[in-house]
């Protein structure tokens, strides 16, 4: 049992600001580049020619679902993984033969890992001592890192006496403390609740704002990336499939996976065919929908879009230019409190629909036949 | 939370089932272990004279220099074993747990075998061995003109013990390292460690518990033993003392009963020590997060030389083995590095004429190691599952019985039991074979209790509720979902009980009654007492050791079975 | 499932017995379960139990094998609900131990032909307590290959174990807990007397290289080669050379063959089995068992050393045998105890101090003998005084005052309460220690004369 009362422990976080400022003068901010990597365990080919540049100050996220790659990547870079293949520099000082003590390159793993034989000062001390820093500058560094997060009254606790969002803290203290090129997240909000998730996500922004330092983050999960990164790689099976920001991951995935796995989409099956204007998608149970000219007849491919790209039409009137019209029936329906999600058969397909919802609107039917417009220039056409 | 304990705990209050288990097992505990111990205290603090009670044997115990010497006799050569031994333990430990090592599974298996040999055996090929005249010696002598006092006085004593009593140290030092989350060396990797130093301010630390159970283990077993210092005659140590004392012809002294209680409580300190020194600290439950320590391959160089250990060390380990086996196939074997000659004959002899040791044997240790896990495995539920006042207790008594040596338990039997006659026969109820069960299921009692104990710890309580949700009793939950789940530990106990109680020697010898009834142990010590028995008795130790192992071997095996079945691989 | 088999059998014997017996009421053979508890080795118990059972079928045999000390004390700890019939083993003093505690009854065998004495030594209790089996005599035990190894010349005499060339070569049991042991150090005691006794034991014993715990401990270890020379029972070196291990014996002028006994335990659940095995053991197809090549003891039948091998020892024929020490089993008694407690306390447990003592002036003696010096060999006849000085005199070691010290009883004699034991051990032990030292210094300064 822990000692910390779980109640009491948002207090002095909530109250808290992280204040840079108590710590040294802060070093440049470096960039990384991987280059070329691939790796395997056996036969088992675990990452496939990786290459990214991740910019000097950037809050970067490794995203994807699990065993994709992104801890082992995020382990490459700490050195606790060899590549076969390519090389990752930082700073643009290739580091791929220094062992992992000699990289500077600050982790702070899913776990914590803080050591249960030490107190939180000591933990806390461990990697300045590593490093041959005089007491005094030990302990004035220590304090600092300790203010930083809030954890100062704390010093001479063990961990075991801390609650989770305490240890996360101290973990973040103990990596800071070294003055790390950059920063490494292995997921580190995965063991907090959902509340003190999303606070200490928030935190974990405006610590790295104010240092400056270049962060690498791993998550599985969207939301976290989305709203804390500059950028996020999404990975999958090993590879990098698309880089941007979060709203160009969303609005333009390069891929069926990428636009799957940031929100929901809608994906249908069908053909290209070409046409008076250009290349038009053919599908069961939709009028052919108008395709840019990049794409050309015969592509394979699908037609994705997301379910607030669908207009309910129940008037009968014709589609508004560039609008593609679907009709189906509906198959169930989810009440979401500001939008009610129905699932749609199309033509054989399930289509997920959202329509917003106002006090007394009322639901439509299962079973009801439905017709749905879909701009044109709203729907991707993606070939994987 | 705290209203689901209640209600267990208002379950356990109306129902008798745990109570009267637990009443059970606290008489067997008080018949078989607290009375005969008493029987024994009580002569120490006993006026020789007038019977009254008296301090007066201890004060003339601490005035007396032999007594002083022994007592630091014993304190030395228990420490210098755990340091001999930690020696042992640590590069093999730390390699199969480290590194990517060919062979790990062969070092993790013969680390086990020095304890299925009853150690006065081993120290008979030791002395062999690597005696002032033995293998070793009389080659380096006639070769390099220099011999090694291995086996001289205390040296000899440590020597054997240390072999013998290291699996201790590995078994819970391996554990140990095996459980610290992967996370916390790589983040002081991280952090700027390696090398030695990230074993030192780390790995250790954190295997530290581990370490410090099985080093307290060593020291015990080694301040208890006998038959190694007396097979060695080194007498001035303490445990040598007391049987000396006991046994000695027209001796009514209570100096041998005085130096028992001292025993005692010497092992009680180092347990309340190590338990001192494992408060709080039981790293293993605090965290879990990756499978334990990243295992490195190594660099040719680093290869050789861990090789080069790891045989230097198997060829000690295994060293009593060896000696035993040129013992057992030798005809003549003096003052020669080896044999005369070599014979089948004493296999025929042993075959012949000691079938009834093995099957005694077999039959004496699977019950009591049977008897182990039910009372070890009903503690432990009672302990961790119940709210019955004064559990805990239980869980001490048992595990008291660590403390007391084999020769106090055995004469505390034949004071408390030779006066009761049994039913019919009118035979004395020491005599009685299942006594000396009862005596073997006591001593080994706290290796079982701990074993399975751990294993219910693992059984999470929400999988009990689970079952009892559906409709089971609670003496169906217990038979159909706890022990089931707690097997591989309840086995590990079955098989650490019967493989030292198969070689169990200090207890039985004041017991057995009659040949016919007598333990494998028994017979060795027995063949050991002449010329011609020399070779059969180390063929019988082989048998010993084939015994067990096999039989360790095979419960390892299910035990493996089992878990892959489970899915509980890694 | 074994157990269960075992235990139908025996029932099944047993009421096979019981109808035979019924059938043949009162018949003089003896059947049913007869339990002896001896120190003897297998070898010599399986043969006797294999010839035993032969001749009669049906008595089961149990053997309870325990060192001397430990079947006494098994005895008397047992007495209140005595299980064993027969107590079997060497030494006549652990049977004058169980007979002043009554835990003998009297049986007078039928065998004729066994003479009155072998050597100096009666064969019989003359109470008829016990009665001697087989003859066993002390001696000096050496293995070959070690003495060849270590140039060592062959042993004669106790005093040969003495001289310097055996430093650290030597080894005997502790007297305390072998009783064949202890009658070697009382035959020398008695064969020497006291004082010159004891000098002889403490000027061997710093030429011992270990004292050990069990008497098998010795030959055993001359016959590995762990040390060269060894103080043993006969029987032990003349089985170990039997098997064939590079050794041989002699028997020095000042030793006593001593009869190996049994006797007939007080309240025997089985008597006449218990009887008959008595007999058995003395008639003529018994005491050939004794003839085999893993036991070679001594026959008290005079008739039976014309089956023996040539060269076979005969204390009936060769009279020098044992026949020099006039053992008194009545001193030896009184003084038991003393003399165990006394061996431990100056030698056992003082063993590195005197052994460096014993260094000390042999290394002095030798320069000595090298360049003569009057103070130096005063200096030395000095050190060996201190080695071989004795806290008590022998009136004293028979004194009962001191002798209750170690055997009173609890809650026995309210009156006299002697010194505990331990306070009287403790008291020796200091003294030699102090003497050794002394010793060592006197020894270091003669040396520093003579270098």
């Amino acid at each position: 049992m822990k000692t910390t009362d779980r109640a009491s422990e948002g207090n002095p976080i909530m109250n808290h600001q992280f204040s840079p400022a108590a710590l040294a003068p802060r070093i440049e901010s470096v960039g990384v580049d991987i280059e070329g990597v691939n790796l395997s365990y056996g036969s088992n080919h675990v990452l496939k020619d990786v290459n990214l540049a991740i910019r000097p100050g950037e809050f970067f996220a490794f995203l994807g679902p699990s065993g994709c790659g992104k801890t082992t990547l995020l382990r490459l870079i700490a050195g606790f993984n060899t590549a076969q293949q390519g090389e990752v520099r930082i700073g643009g000082r290739d580091i791929s033969v220094l062992p992992p003590h000699r990289r500077d390159v600050g982790m702070v793993f899913q776990s914590y890992a803080l050591w249960p034989h030490m107190t939180v000062r000591r933990n806390v001390a461990f990697g300045l001592e590593e490093r041959r820093v005089p007491r005094a500058e030990i302990e004035r560094r220590v304090d600092a890192a300790l203010d930083l997060v809030g954890l100062k009254h704390l010093a001479d606790r063990r961990p075991s006496q801390l609650s989770g969002g305490q240890q996360q803290r101290v973990a973040l203290a103990r990596t800071v403390v070294i003055e790390p090129k950059i920063l490494l997240l292995d997921e580190p909000l995965s063991n907090l609740d959902a509340k003190l998730r999303v606070q200490m996500r928030q935190e974990l922004l405006s610590l790295q704002r104010k240092l400056g330092l270049t962060t690498i983050f791993v998550t599985h999960d969207q939301e976290e990336a989305n709203t804390i990164c500059d950028r996020i790689a999404v990975m999958d099976d090993g590879r990098v499939q698309q880089v941007g920001t979060p709203q160009d991951l969303y609005d333009h995935p390069a891929n069926l996976f990428v636009a799957g796995f940031l929100g929901t989409a809608n994906v249908l099956d069908g053909t290209v065919q070409g046409g008076d204007g250009g290349s038009v998608f053919v599908g069961a149970g939709i009028t052919p929908v108008a395709l840019p000219p990049s794409v050309a007849p015969g592509a394979a491919g699908k037609l994705m879009f997301r379910p607030q790209n669908l207009i309910i039409r129940q008037d009968g009137t014709p589609p508004a230019p560039g609008h593609a019209r679907l009709a189906g029936r509906i198959r169930h329906r989810e009440f979401l409190g500001a939008s009610i999600r129905y699932a749609v058969d199309v033509g054989g397909q399930l289509v997920q629909v959202d329509a917003p919802h106002q006090a007394g609107d009322a639901l439509l039917a299962p079973d009801a036949p439905i017709i749905l417009d879909l701009a044109a220039d709203k729907a991707r056409f993606l070939s994987r | 939370m705290t209203s689901l304990a209640l209600t267990r705990d208002r379950i356990a209050r109306v129902r008798p089932g745990p109570a009267l288990a637990a009443l059970l097992i606290a008489a067997f505990l008080l018949l078989f272990l607290v009375v005969p111990v008493v029987q024994v205290i009580f002569v120490a603090f006993q006026d020789k004279t007038t019977g009254a009670f008296t301090l007066v044997n201890f004060a003339d115990f601490f005035r007396n220099d032999l007594f002083m010497r022994s007592f630091g006799n014993s304190v030395y050569v228990s420490a210098m074993s755990v340091v001999v031994a930690s020696l042992l333990a640590l590069p093999l430990a730390y390699l199969t747990t480290r590194f990517e090592f060919r062979g790990a599974v062969l070092i993790q298996s013969l680390g086990i075998i020095p304890l299925i040999m009853p150690p006065f055996i081993g120290a008979v090929a030791m002395q062999l061995l690597f005696g002032r005249n033995g293998s070793v010696n009389l080659l380096l002598r006639d070769h390099f003109g220099f011999s090694i006092p291995f086996m001289e006085g205390l040296n000899g004593v440590i020597f054997v013990q240390s072999i013998h009593y290291f699996p201790f140290i590995l078994i819970n030092l391996s554990a140990s390292l095996k459980n610290i989350d992967r996370a916390m060396e790589e983040s002081a990797q991280n952090l700027g460690c390696h090398g030695f130093r990230l074993f030192r301010r780390i790995v250790f630390p954190l295997a530290m518990p581990g370490y410090v159970a099985g080093a307290s283990l060593v020291f015990i077993k080694v301040f208890d033993d006998l038959g190694t210092p007396l097979l060695l005659n080194v007498n001035d140590m303490l445990a040598p003392q007391a049987y000396l004392r006991i046994s000695s012809i027209g001796i009514a002294d209570p100096m041998g009963y005085v130096i028992s209680v001292v025993l005692i409580a010497c092992s009680l300190l180092a347990l309340w020590v190590s338990a001192l020194a494992m408060r709080g600290k039981d790293y293993a439950t605090v965290q879990r997060g990756g499978g334990g320590l990243a295992r490195r391959r190594m660099k040719p160089l680093e290869l050789v030389a861990a090789y080069a250990v790891v045989l230097l060390i198997l060829v000690l380990v295994l060293a009593p083995h060896i000696g035993l086996g040129l013992l057992s196939f030798a005809t003549i074997w003096s003052f020669s590095p080896l044999p005369d000659a070599f014979t089948l004959k004493h296999y025929h002899t042993v075959f012949t004429e000691s079938g009834q040791y093995i099957t005694n044997t077999l039959l004496y240790a699977s019950l009591a190691a049977l008897l182990d896990v039910v009372i070890g495995t009903a503690i432990a539920y009672l302990v961790l599952r119940t709210k019955l006042p004064g559990r805990q207790w239980l869980d001490y008594v048992a595990m008291a019985a660590l403390a007391v040596p084999g020769v106090v338990l055995g004469i505390g039997y034949l004071r408390s039991f030779y006066g009761v006659p049994m039913p019919f026969s009118g035979q004395p109820l020491s005599n009685f074979w299942l006594i000396l069960v009862f005596a073997l299921a006591i001593r080994r009692l706290p290796y079982a209790l701990r074993a399975c104990t751990a294993a219910l710890q693992q059984v999470s309580s929400s999988l009990e509720e689970a079952a009892e949700n559906l409709g089971a009793t609670k003496l169906r939950t217990v038979g159909r979902i706890v022990v089931p789940l707690m097997s591989g530990g309840i086995l590990a106990g079955f098989v650490t009980s019967f493989a030292t109680a198969a070689v169990e020697l200090s207890a039985t010898i004041m017991l057995v009654h009659s040949q016919s009834d007598a333990p494998l142990a028994y017979g060795l010590y027995v063949y050991m007492q002449s010329a011609a028995g020399r070779g059969p008795g180390a063929a019988l130790g082989i048998f010993a050791v084939i015994i067990v192992g096999l039989g360790t071997y095979l419960s390892h095996v299910v035990i493996e079975r089992g878990r892959r079945e489970r899915g509980q691989d890694h | 499932m074994l157990r269960t088999t075992r235990t139908l059998r025996n029932a099944a014997a047993a009421l096979a017995v019981l109808l035979l017996s019924g059938a043949t009421a009162f018949a003089q053979d003896a059947s049913g379960k007869l339990v002896i508890v001896t120190s003897f080795p297998k070898d010599l118990t399986t043969a006797f139990q294999q010839a035993f059972q032969k001749a009669h079928p049906q008595v089961t045999v149990e053997i309870l094998n325990r060192n001397t000390n430990a079947g006494v004390k098994y005895l008397q700890e047992t007495a209140s609900n005595n299980g064993v019939d027969l107590f079997w083993a060497s030494a006549p003093d652990a049977f004058e131990v169980l007979k002043s505690a009554k835990l003998l009854q009297p049986y007078k065998p039928k065998v004729e032909g066994i003479p009155e004495k072998v050597g100096a030594y009666p064969v019989n209790d003359p109470e008829g307590m016990y009665s001697g089996f087989a003859a066993s005599g002390y001696g000096i035990m050496w293995n070959t290959r070690y003495m060849k190894a270590n140039d060592l010349p062959a042993p004669k005499e106790w005093a040969d174990l003495t001289k310097p060339a055996y430093y650290d070569h030597v080894a005997i049991s502790a007297p305390s807990r072998s009783g064949t042991t202890h009658l070697t150090i009382e035959t020398i005691l008695q064969g020497e007397g006291w004082e010159k006794g004891w000098r002889t034991n403490k000027e061997m014993a710093g030429n011992y290289r270990t004292i050990t715990e069990r008497s098998f401990g010795v030959p055993d270890g001359v016959n590995s080669g762990a040390f060269g020379v060894g103080i043993v029972i006969d029987f032990f070196a003349l089985s170990s050379q039997a098997s064939g291990f590079p050794v041989e014996f002699v028997y020095p002028t000042v030793t006593t063959i001593v009869p190996a006994n049994i006797g007939v335990v007080k309240n025997a659940p089985n008597k006449a089995a218990a009887e008959t095995f008595v007999d058995f053991l003395l008639s003529p197809k018994g005491q050939e068992v004794l003839l085999e090549p893993a036991i070679r003891r001594l026959p008290v039948n005079p008739a039976t050393y014309e089956k023996a091998p040539a060269g076979y020892p005969n204390p009936f024929k060769d009279k020098s045998l044992g026949a020099q020490v006039n053992f008194d089993v009545e001193v030896s008694q009184a003084r038991y105890n003393v003399v165990d407690a006394l061996f431990d306390q100056l030698i056992t447990f003082q063993l590195d101090d005197l052994k460096a003592a014993t260094k000390a002036i042999q290394q002095g003696e030798a320069a000595l003998a090298k360049k003569p010096n009057d103070k130096a060999k005063a200096l030395l006849a000095e050190a060996r005084d201190l080695v071989a000085a004795m806290p008590v005199t022998a009136e004293q070691a028979a004194d009962p005052q001191l002798a209750g010290a170690f055997t009173v009883e609890r809650k026995s004699a309210k009156d006299a309460v002697p010194e505990r034991q331990a306070q009287v051990e403790q008291k020796w032990a200091a003294f030699a220690k102090e003497n050794y030292a002394a010793a060592r210094k006197k020894a270091d300064e003669a040396m520093a004369l003579v270098r």
